[in-house]
């Protein structure tokens, strides 16, 4: 009996990564007339990882303890020298990610409802989407890593290409394009590396630099280490993304219908930031160190610049899309860092911005499926026919503004003040420069809002219905979430924070 | 399995059986007199099948047997043969499913295709290099009549004709080139001319040939080569290769493209190993062998530049492929720069990674031409709600040539690109990236595909069903994925196949 608990503890991240894959399987044998069965499927092969990864949340993961949880462990691929395995398990750090990743694809479900041509293959590629998202953030092996992390790139080209808007077949393309060319350097990284130090496990990658051990040669004068990590920052940074590397981001959002949008802005851009503390700084700290500064200035300029970006869109996703730019330029703010401050708070925010990024995106959702349009100049005055949907809309929003008592707050000041404890005094002028971008933050938000449910009623909404239940369904949990961690954000920092420590034991080694 | 010793014809014999069902076959297609008829195409895979039984038998036991003298029988061979054996059943599979293809002179077709096979057996298997090109002109000449074989179609005639002129051009330059070899060794046996084996007569080995004359040796090395890059549609010798693609029958032209390539690098796998490549030799010669690596490098960076490039350009889905087939060229290239054992393991897995990815490729086209009688882009749009199916298999065709997991294709690069990063400390990380960077281009192309089939809507697409055919894209499609997810047999293939290679005898 001990021993099976012992085995069916160690393969629930393995369910939960691939229940959604078994009801992609189930959903292609239902003949596509039966559209209810099918949605059936898919909110039971979402719904199943949510409750085991709740479970793994407040159950059976030790908060506190060092090191991986949960590891499953096999061979994959063995042949002659190379080896490659099956190697998964969560820590502080990667726990938050999976469970929100449940969420959101729980949540994207009820959410699809309202999709043109919604049909059966829709779902399937949501769930493969599902899969290989959640893949990645349980990989401990960096080739498991990579496959996962190209697995979901094509459910998405599909997802924008086939149920996007007008302009989804350049917009997903853009997308692929983009993430591809970074996620070739990350390929050629990791070689490099196999070839160095001949594991793919990236526990031991850590180790191995941590020791300073990689080996691999100087090339066009610079080192090793430096090489691997700017082909690893690139890959990651294209995602997250950070400035310059952030223009496939409006076009992609904007175009996606809108529970992809949830996903691309809860999660998928999270993987960039998880990759970076898991695939990219511990496993060549001293280059990160020697480079944190220019990654610093890069934070802030995605911060401040994406604020104000926002701030001239007319079109609500768009500026919605370019707060995502600004929001996680605070995650490479607070990594670049080097405190613990910054590293929990970073971690925090990426958390933070996928509840209420994703919440501020089905907002839009809700407008747009009335409107058919997203002109923030064009509406007005709809809080008179939607007074619930402006409360909630509200809510939503202030909660990305990083209003007091919400949520972003807590994770922003942390980074800042993270930032601000830096051993490098050069980030004391980065923290005022970023403060600009919260300035802009509310400005943009303020006004944006002010736009579309203030000022005298637009005569061609004043029939719109209000919010309805199956939208606040899927609303609720977020805004939820954005409350309660702005006031127990412990809930979070409790589970993270034996991680965070650590982390920085590799990335700090003399401290 | 009991320990088979043969010898002359009893080792010649997958040859043999491959001589007897060509004819066979063009004797049944005179006694039967049908038209339309599979079944001379089913002889022709028998054939096919009995000829790889033999193969796979004798796999183990072939050790460098030498059948009268000039033909060896490897594990390398084998595997080229076995490779060619499959992909020639699958390219008969083909032409039996494709609606546009003409049924008339149907005994020709396969017979030439097994000609065409002969000489692929040939070629790959000797160290001679006279038999080599002797199997090269068999293969050679196969080719152009295949290539012109819709010889009403002006197209086909003048595909052929190109062919004809680029190819008799090619062959003269590369046997040219062994001439002077000739001259300087005093024999045509590589492995003589390596050292590694005692000649016949006044020889010498190559090292010796380097030392008192390094430029016409350079000269015959940079002709040899050429010869071989004709075939393998390496630039700048790959001008032929769109036309000829283009204009071929499309079975022919799936061919030219996985079985007659892959032959081509057979042969010059096996040219460059027993010269450059073995321990025996590696002192004498290591050196030359890197400078034949660094030509080897910038064939592949151009070669693939320009096929990718040149891909986007194309409007016709059959023309994109005959680009992208140039760029694969170049990304096998990319494995031999390293010059050693890993880089010949690497480019015979990324050849079987391209078996099961091109070969699916070109179905689909097939498939697809049968049923819209076009093969531009625009003619599969809609295509994907009409042959979800094929339509999938498509998209697990693509990605895989684009070299992304889960796919075979993906195993493939990686293989490569991790042979190449190792040879020479890094020294040609940059082709690696180049060649990645390429596949990042290459993705722009091959998921034009993808997005005409399931993204452009169309007018009322309705396609006639061919469940053969269905069946055996989607059987591809499942080995693009499975033979990642469980790559061991194909990687422990490769590397029995080119130990024996290495290590001579």
């Amino acid at each position: 009996m001990d021993s099976l608990l012992k085995l069916s503890e160690s393969t629930i991240l393995t369910w939960i990564t691939f229940i959604p894959l078994i009801g992609m399987a189930a959903i292609l044998c239902v003949p596509r007339q039966n559209m209810s069965l099918i949605k059936g499927i898919a909110g039971l092969a979402t719904f199943i990882p949510l409750v085991l990864a709740t479970m793994v949340y407040f159950g059976d993961f030790q908060t506190g303890a060092n090191g991986y949880q949960l590891v499953q462990s096999l061979p994959w691929i063995t042949a002659g020298e190379f080896q490659v395995n099956y190697t998964v398990g969560i820590d502080g750090l990667s726990l938050p990610l999976v469970w929100l990743t449940t969420l959101l694809m729980f949540i994207a479900v009820p959410a699809s409802e309202t999709v043109p041509r919604l049909s059966k293959a829709y779902y399937a590629l949501l769930l493969m989407l599902g899969c290989g998202i959640t893949g990645v953030f349980i990989s401990l092996d960096y080739f498991l890593f990579y496959v996962f992390w190209e697995v979901m790139l094509l459910p998405m080209y599909f997802l924008i290409g086939i149920w996007g808007g007008p302009k989804r077949e350049y917009a997903a393309i853009k997308f692929f394009l983009y993430t591809l060319a970074g996620s070739v350097l990350m390929l050629i990284a990791l070689v490099a590396m196999y070839l160095d130090q001949g594991t793919f496990s990236i526990p031991e990658m850590m180790a191995i630099g941590k020791a300073g051990a990689w080996t691999g040669p100087e090339l066009l004068g610079m080192s090793f280490t430096t090489w691997a990590f700017w082909f690893l920052f690139i890959a990651f940074a294209i995602k997250i993304p950070c400035f310059p590397f952030h223009t496939w981001l409006p076009d992609a959002h904007v175009q996606a219908p809108t529970p992809i949008s949830v996903i691309l802005a809860g999660i998928l851009l999270k993987l960039g930031g998880y990759g970076l503390i898991r695939g990219c700084f511990p496993i060549v700290p001293d280059a990160f160190r020697e480079n944190a500064y220019v990654l610093g200035v890069l934070g802030v300029i995605s911060i401040v610049y994406g604020a104000y970006v926002a701030l001239g869109q007319t079109d609500f996703k768009r500026m919605v899309a370019y707060s995502s730019v600004s929001h996680m330029g605070f995650v490479l703010l607070g990594m670049a860092a080097l405190t613990e401050w910054g590293m929990n708070g970073a971690a925090l925010q990426m958390f933070n911005h996928g509840t209420s990024s994703a919440a501020c995106f089905l907002i839009v959702g809700v407008i747009y499926d009335r409107a058919h349009h997203r002109d923030l100049n064009a509406f007005g005055g709809v809080a008179q026919p939607m007074p619930r949907y402006w409360a909630l809309a509200t809510f939503g929003f202030f909660a990305s503004l990083g209003l007091p008592g919400m949520a972003g707050v807590v994770s922003e000041a942390m980074t800042l003040v993270g930032a601000f404890q830096s051993a490098d005094t050069r980030f004391q002028l980065l923290v005022l420069i970023s403060c600009l971008g919260v300035v802009l933050t509310a400005a943009y938000i303020l006004w944006a809002l002010q736009r579309v449910f203030l000022g005298p009623l637009n005569e061609k909404y004043k029939d719109y219905p209000d919010i309805n239940g199956r939208e606040v369904f899927s609303l609720a949990p977020l805004l939820f979430l954005c409350l309660v961690l702005g006031i127990f954000p412990f809930y979070l920092l409790d589970w993270m924070d034996t991680s965070v420590i650590e982390l920085m034991s590799l990335l700090n080694p003399g401290s | 399995m009991p320990n088979i010793h043969l010898t002359g014809f009893g080792l010649l014999s997958p040859e043999l059986v491959l001589g007897a069902v060509s004819l066979l076959v063009l004797i049944m297609d005179l006694v039967w007199k049908e038209r339309g008829s599979s079944r001379l195409g089913w002889i022709s895979i028998a054939g096919l099948a009995l000829s790889s039984f033999l193969l796979i038998l004798a796999f183990d036991d072939s050790v460098g047997d030498t059948a009268f003298g000039i033909v060896v029988v490897d594990k390398f061979g084998n595997f080229f043969k076995l490779f060619t054996c499959g992909a020639l059943a699958v390219v008969v599979a083909f032409v039996m499913g494709d609606q546009r293809e003409r049924k008339d002179r149907i005994g020709e077709y396969y017979f030439l295709l097994l000609g065409a096979a002969m000489g692929i057996f040939f070629m790959v298997g000797t160290n001679n290099l006279l038999l080599l090109v002797l199997g090269l002109e068999l293969l050679s000449l196969a080719s152009y009549a295949l290539a012109g074989f819709h010889k009403g179609e002006k197209r086909s005639a003048e595909a052929a004709m190109k062919y004809v002129v680029f190819g008799g051009f090619s062959a003269g330059v590369m046997v040219y080139g062994i001439s002077l070899l000739y001259g300087l060794t005093g024999t045509l046996d590589l492995q003589v001319m390596a050292g590694t084996a005692e000649g016949v007569g006044l020889t010498r080995s190559l090292a010796d040939a380097v030392m008192t004359s390094p430029s016409t040796v350079a000269l015959a090395m940079v002709m040899i080569l050429g010869g071989f890059a004709f075939k393998i549609s390496v630039a700048p010798f790959h001008f032929w290769a769109p036309d000829v693609y283009e204009g071929s029958p499309t079975p022919v032209t799936t061919f030219l493209a996985v079985a007659s390539k892959a032959a081509g690098f057979g042969a010059l796998l096996r040219f460059l190993a027993v010269l450059f490549m073995s321990p025996d030799v590696a002192a004498a010669v290591g050196a030359y062998g890197l400078q034949v690596g660094s030509l080897i490098a910038i064939l592949a960076a151009v070669t693939m530049t320009l096929g990718n490039l040149a891909a986007v350009r194309q409007e016709s889905v059959k023309r994109m492929l005959a680009y992208s087939s140039v760029a694969h060229a170049g990304y096998v290239l990319v494995a031999l720069v390293a010059m050693n054992g890993d880089g010949l393991e690497a480019a015979m897995l990324y050849l079987v990674a391209y078996y099961l990815m091109n070969l699916g490729a070109f179905g689909v086209l097939i498939y697809f031409h049968g049923q819209t009688g076009k093969e531009t882009y625009e003619s599969l749009n809609g295509l994907g709600r009409a042959a979800p199916l094929i339509s999938v298999s498509a998209v697990v065709f693509l990605v895989s040539l684009t070299g992304l997991p889960p796919t075979v294709g993906f195993f493939g690069k990686l293989a490569v690109a991790r042979a190449a990063l190792a040879a020479q400390e890094g020294a040609y990380a940059w082709l690696v990236l180049l060649m990645l960077l390429n596949s990042v281009i290459s993705l722009y192309y091959y998921m034009r595909v993808a997005k005409h089939l399931f993204l452009k809507d169309s007018e009322g697409q309705t396609v006639r069903p061919q469940p053969a055919m269905a069946t055996l894209l989607a059987v591809f499609a499942a080995l693009n994925i499975i033979f990642l997810l469980y790559a061991e047999p194909l990687v422990n293939w490769t590397s029995a196949s080119m130990d024996l290679l290495l290590l001579g005898r």
